[in-house]
């Protein structure tokens, strides 16, 4: 409950000041925010869009929160995501398989290779100490090179800096949904985000490993001194942080897109610590920040088209919001300031008020 | 560290908003005073880079600033938040609602994008620049509302390979790209031509070792091109032809360091007339010259084509020497006048057909 009000607070902060912003450059923000909703809502193939900018973020928000949960900063979900995408497009390019046997196919291998791209800062965390922080933004850049050099070399497509596209039968989009809303990108990735924050939230409340994976995160050496394994558990909890990730792969490259591409880490990846923090680490609220996040992102540009504004001021905006959405923590620390001074003064008061009684 | 650096680029941004802001009053004034004329809307969609990239960007932009002056048009670009074709789609379909219906999009990752928005959206017209649309599978397909443009960038490499062997009579050359990709091989290759060229024909004596050649595998990475440059340079290298973006942007500030502590060494530039980056100490330049692609140009003749009711839809232009889409700049100040009219004949002799380059690699380094 604390945590909504605090993330509601802190994107009505953020909301103000970008609104400040526009005051400033000279745009009104009520006209730029109506835009700026338009842009992400005005009708049904715009909100399939804002879903489906949305869903990778639902799954790198949930890989940074829970690997936040056992104490452990993921920064490198953009690189997890990257091996998790090359390798669901290395399967649905290679194998011609009916469809579901397909697509689970793919799902399992972006599993598996965002799982094992964050297995290895796990293991060098879990056994040399090595900080994940460092880790994680080394592997990235592996992930990066990796990347470009596979998909020019093995799935070169129409041109040299993009994998071939995947057929439709290996593609998340569906007629159906296509359809439905009239022909936006919108792909079978948001349910598998929406299965994920079921599953995660459920590991993380309901069971005897989320337990474990929290008692680390609160206290190392308590819980090793509980006698649970730590190392395993720093371990486990990074390959499931990296399988999420993964998993955002293969809803960006194999269900927004049909291809994937080098030179580029997907943003997604260091989005997802903002969305994490604005959901407060936990599932559901990741996915309901993530959505905000793709609220944003899909109306920026109509709100760009329709004032006038340059577009890094549009980005900027954009940045602010989200800045003031991910100081949340910083929130949290003012709330609780203020109840100290509020508590203190009345320890100040109450002997005061008494001295003044006698 | 890093919210401290968000803080301070923060701050920047806001600083630079109030200047902007400026600029956007005076905007105001201009279109209030268009006695109501409705101005055609021309959009943009930025590729992967910024709008200021001394590159694709910026030359395709440059061109609709032009029209804008001139022509009195709108203009606006977007710039998509990541480089997939539904990023790219998305803020096509928002400059389309916004009334935009005149979209520019320069750079070969536009392909498919393009092709689906000719359909998508039958009464906007696109520009592709660098490429041809098709749904995947390179087979172009430009619709009626379409145009592709296509440069041959080799010719312009080989101009600029036989002005620095002209002009450096001998020493060595490198070549830094960016991304392994067509436009920028052909410049490679164009250039390589060029010298050699120049060394069989006009006396000169400028070498090409192949580990000087190399593409950097980005167009945005600033702090490789610097490095990669200073290597280059420390291993006797004195001109460097770079065709990398924001690569080439490191690049050349390596090189004005090094021509402030009184090296003697050269850039060729890229794209556009590059001779003002290369400004240090006042006005030197570490820029020998240029390898034009005439990306405003062509931009701004097709905008102005498209006012006059004259679109060529559903045309691919090839713009080289022939119709002056390619070549060097005007005006080459730290070129010798020998070498601008020898260069000039070689141009006129690429125009005539008396000279072919190929665009391929044949026998060239990578």
């Amino acid at each position: 409950m604390r945590n909504t009000i605090v993330s509601l607070i802190s994107i009505i902060l953020g909301l103000i000041a970008g609104g400040l912003l526009m005051l400033f450059i000279g745009a009104s923000p009520i006209e730029g925010y109506t835009y700026l909703f338009q842009g992400a809502l005005k009708n049904i193939s715009r909100i399939g869009d804002t879903l489906a900018t949305a869903t990778p973020l639902i799954f790198t928000g949930l890989a940074v929160a829970f690997a936040f949960r056992t104490g452990l900063f993921n920064i490198g979900a953009a690189g997890q995501m990257l091996i998790g995408g090359l390798c669901a497009t290395a399967v649905g390019l290679t194998f011609d398989l009916s469809r579901p046997i397909l697509l689970l196919a793919m799902i399992a291998a972006g599993i598996l290779g965002g799982g094992l791209w964050a297995f290895i800062p796990g293991y060098f965390k879990a056994r040399f100490n090595v900080h994940e922080v460092v880790s994680t933004i080394m592997m990235n850049w592996i992930a990066y090179w990796t990347v470009y050099y596979t998909v020019p070399a093995y799935f070169k497509g129409g041109t040299e800096t993009e994998s071939q596209l995947i057929s439709e039968t290996a593609s998340l989009k569906t007629p159906v949904l296509s359809e439905m809303f009239q022909g936006s990108y919108i792909n079978l990735g948001i349910f598998l985000a929406i299965i994920a924050v079921i599953i995660i939230a459920f590991i993380i409340n309901k069971t005897t490993l989320g337990f474990e994976l929290k008692a680390v995160g609160f206290n190392r050496h308590a819980a090793e001194y509980a006698g649970m394994k730590v190392n395993r558990n720093i371990i486990l909890s990074m390959i499931i942080s990296g399988a999420l990730a993964g998993l955002g792969g293969v809803a960006l490259y194999t269900g927004n897109a049909s291809s994937i591409q080098i030179g580029i880490l997907p943003s997604q990846g260091y989005d997802g610590i903002a969305v994490a923090l604005l959901g407060a680490n936990s599932p559901v609220g990741v996915f309901f920040a993530a959505l905000l996040f793709g609220i944003l992102y899909s109306g920026t540009g109509f709100m760009n088209a329709m004032i006038e504004i340059p577009p890094e001021l549009a980005n900027t905006i954009i940045a602010i919001i989200i800045y003031f959405a991910a100081t949340s923590v910083l929130i949290h620390r003012v709330l609780n300031k203020f109840r100290k001074t509020r508590s203190n003064a009345n320890d100040v008061n109450g002997p005061v008020g008494k001295k003044g009684e006698a | 560290m890093k919210k401290r650096k968000f803080g301070l680029a923060m701050s920047l941004i806001l600083a630079s908003g109030t200047l902007l802001a400026a600029c956007g009053g005076g905007d105001d004034k201009d279109t209030g005073s268009d006695n109501g004329k409705k101005a055609e809307k021309i959009g943009m969609v930025t590729d992967a880079g910024t709008i200021d990239d001394k590159s694709f960007n910026q030359g395709t932009w440059e061109g609709i600033k032009k029209a804008e002056e001139e022509l009195g048009i709108q203009s606006k670009y977007l710039k998509p938040a990541g480089t997939t074709e539904a990023e790219y789609l998305k803020e096509m379909g928002n400059l389309y609602d916004a009334g935009y219906k005149f979209i520019v999009t320069p750079g070969f990752k536009f392909e498919t994008a393009v092709f689906k928005a000719q359909d998508k959206y039958k009464d906007a017209k696109f520009v592709i620049l660098d490429g041809n649309p098709h749904s995947g599978d390179n087979k172009p397909v430009v619709k009626e509302n379409t145009v592709a443009v296509f440069f041959a960038e080799h010719e312009s490499g080989f101009l600029a390979g036989v002005a620095a062997a002209l002009e450096l009579k001998e020493g060595e050359a490198g070549f830094i790209g960016g991304m392994e990709i067509p436009a920028v091989q052909k410049f490679n290759w164009g250039f390589q031509q060029g010298v050699k060229y120049a060394n069989d024909n006009l006396g000169t004596n400028l070498t090409l070792k192949a580990e000087n050649v190399l593409y950097q595998g980005s167009f945005d990475n600033v702090a490789a091109g610097g490095q990669i440059a200073a290597q280059m340079y420390d291993r006797g290298v004195d001109v460097i032809f770079t065709a990398a973006g924001g690569v080439g942007v490191g690049a050349i500030n390596e090189a004005k360091t090094r021509g402030k502590a009184g090296e003697k060494v050269w850039i060729v530039g890229v794209d556009s007339d590059q001779y003002e980056d290369g400004k240090y100490e006042g006005d030197k330049s570490i820029i020998l010259t240029s390898a034009m692609k005439k990306l405003d140009n062509v931009t701004f003749d097709l905008i102005k084509r498209e006012l006059d009711g004259d679109f060529p839809g559903g045309e691919t232009l090839v713009f080289d020497a022939k119709n002056d889409g390619v070549g060097l700049p005007a005006e080459n100040p730290n070129l010798s006048d020998d070498t601008v009219t020898k260069a000039q004949e070689v141009f006129e002799k690429i125009k005539s057909g008396e000279i072919k380059v190929a665009s391929e690699q044949g026998s060239l380094f990578k």
